[in-house]
């Protein structure tokens, strides 16, 4: 009989620790407010570096985040926009597949009273968004140029790789570039195309350029990942000698490529910072501050091989 | 009966048309000329800036003799108190006027020494291609945060570096002898502060031979 109320004691002490356990965990998780971050492509290690970094901070200041990969569709990304409203996200880390395309889900955010902090990539709206965070890419075009002009000479052809024609930064990145360049007449740019800023579509782009222009002494490509796809095309080609690489982001395996002599400069952006700082800005409008700078411009240091060994995991070290 | 009906329908149809219409119709030169209105160009802008805003804001500047010895002094107190930056930026830009003799000339830059009986050059007015934002964001006056498009803001930037290399440079580097007394107004751009706050390298707005 003893034995019988000692079991029924113990079952009874277990039932309750059990409860408050889960009542316990089921409080926590309802207190976890949801950060979502929505990245233009994860098919380029940069991206995946902000998606990671921006989602990490995120965790780190006590939320539950969750990445959406919108592989560069306009289609996509609206679809994780009404996941993501209907989902009772708290706030949206966004880097943008398009400028003017994504004004509307940023718009429909918004309406929701969920805060939109762009990353990286822009938005043509000053009253959408709650904060862009910007790497200021025509600035370090310009630096870039210089560069350019000081490495290639004031004479010679050269071609450039454009990035996605919709994105603001590709033509920030291009006109901050031609700005310095375009002032030496001696430089002529006998081809520029679109490698959508992608590695393989670089390369693709770049063999054709060869064989068009087998004389061009330099190419500028408008990120590091059509930088890697047009060495490769070189490599191939044999010109990797002959033809001097300028790419544009600060990814690790270009940085690693300037400090072996194959890729001459690189503009670096920070990316773990800008995502860092976003997230950052959710948590803090969340907690109730309002006063967000519309655009904030994050600053593009040039990695060149005097300076290589200052840089690496997408930063300066 | 039927007719009536029809001319009723067409009435309605008539009316719904007139206040939701389907299409405009536009002559080629209007079009023209509205699209050119809502496109911004950079050039009209910056023209009316320079005659409108930057002339008239000369008085925000600091002076040189002000600034020199307290860049000496503590350049970072210096940046504090007088400078000005954008964003996460670590650079930063003075917005500086004063007055100096012409101790050396080449053919990118003016030196000037600014402090009573010093020889040293500075400041570097610079006189050769201008790139970069020093006189977009140097002046506080314009706001990235006003332009829906970066693409136009940046196009201020080269907008205005064309200003000075047509209106100012050609005039000061004809002017600029030697042992010259000289005024300057202009941005500087603090990018590596080992080499460019000594001397400091300032593109001109505004210079005059005294």
């Amino acid at each position: 009989m003893k034995t019988n109320w000692l079991k029924l004691a113990l079952a009874i002490v277990l039932t309750t620790a059990a409860l408050l356990f889960t009542q316990n965990s089921s409080a926590q998780d309802a207190a976890k407010q949801k950060i979502a971050v929505v990245i233009s492509t994860m098919n380029n290690p940069w991206f995946v570096v902000l998606g990671e970094t921006a989602k990490a901070r995120a965790i780190e200041l006590g939320y539950d985040a969750t990445i959406f990969d919108s592989q560069n569709d306009t289609a996509k990304e609206a679809a994780h926009f009404e996941n993501l409203i209907a989902g009772g996200y708290k706030a949206v880390l966004f880097n943008p597949t398009d400028a003017n395309g994504s004004i509307a889900n940023v718009e429909k955010a918004k309406a929701a009273g969920i805060p939109v902090f762009c990353i990286d990539r822009e938005i043509n709206s000053t009253n959408a968004a709650t904060a862009q965070m910007l790497s200021d890419s025509y600035s370090g075009c310009v630096k870039l140029g210089q560069y350019f002009v000081k490495t290639v000479g004031k004479e010679g052809e050269y071609a450039e790789l454009l990035g996605i024609v919709g994105d603001n930064n590709t033509w920030n990145r291009s006109k901050g570039f031609h700005s310095v360049v375009d002032r030496y007449p001696g430089l002529k740019m006998v081809a520029q195309q679109s490698g959508e800023f992608d590695r393989a579509k670089g390369l693709e782009v770049m063999e054709s350029m060869l064989q068009a222009h087998p004389n061009i002494k330099a190419v500028f490509c408008g990120n590091d990942a059509m930088a890697m796809g047009a060495y490769q095309a070189l490599v191939s080609a044999g010109k990797d000698k002959q033809v001097k690489v300028f790419g544009f982001d600060g990814a690790d395996d270009v940085v690693k490529a300037i400090a072996e002599g194959k890729i001459v400069a690189t503009g670096m952006q920070f990316p773990k910072r800008m995502a860092q700082q976003s997230a950052e800005f959710a948590d803090q409008y969340i907690k109730g501050k309002r006063d967000f700078a519309q655009k904030i411009p994050v600053p593009v240091e040039i990695v060149t091989k005097e300076n290589v060994s200052k840089y690496g995991d997408y930063g300066k070290k | 009966m039927r007719v009536v009906r029809w001319f009723i329908a067409l009435v309605i149809l008539a009316g719904i048309c007139w206040w939701f219409p389907l299409f405009h119709v536009a002559t080629m030169k209007t079009a023209t000329a509205e699209k050119a209105a809502v496109t911004f160009n950079a050039t009209v802008f910056a023209e009316t800036y320079w005659t409108n805003q930057l002339l008239a804001s000369f008085a925000k500047t600091v002076k040189a003799d002000l600034l020199l010895p307290a860049i000496q002094a503590d350049s970072g107190a210096a940046k504090i108190k007088f400078a000005r930056s954008l964003g996460l930026s670590a650079s930063y830009f003075y917005f500086v006027s004063g007055s100096g003799h012409v101790v050396a000339v080449s053919d990118d830059e003016v030196s000037l020494a600014i402090m009573p009986a010093s020889t040293n050059t500075e400041v570097s007015l610079q006189t050769g291609l201008v790139f970069g934002n020093a006189l977009r964001d140097g002046t506080g006056l314009l706001n990235t945060s006003d332009y829906p498009n970066s693409q136009d803001f940046n196009d201020i930037s080269a907008a205005l570096n064309h200003l000075v290399e047509a209106r100012v440079l050609p005039k000061l580097r004809e002017q600029a002898k030697v042992g010259a007394n000289m005024s300057f107004v202009g941005c500087a751009e603090v990018d590596d502060e080992t080499t460019d706050l000594k001397p400091l390298k300032v593109i001109p707005i505004q210079t005059e031979v005294q």
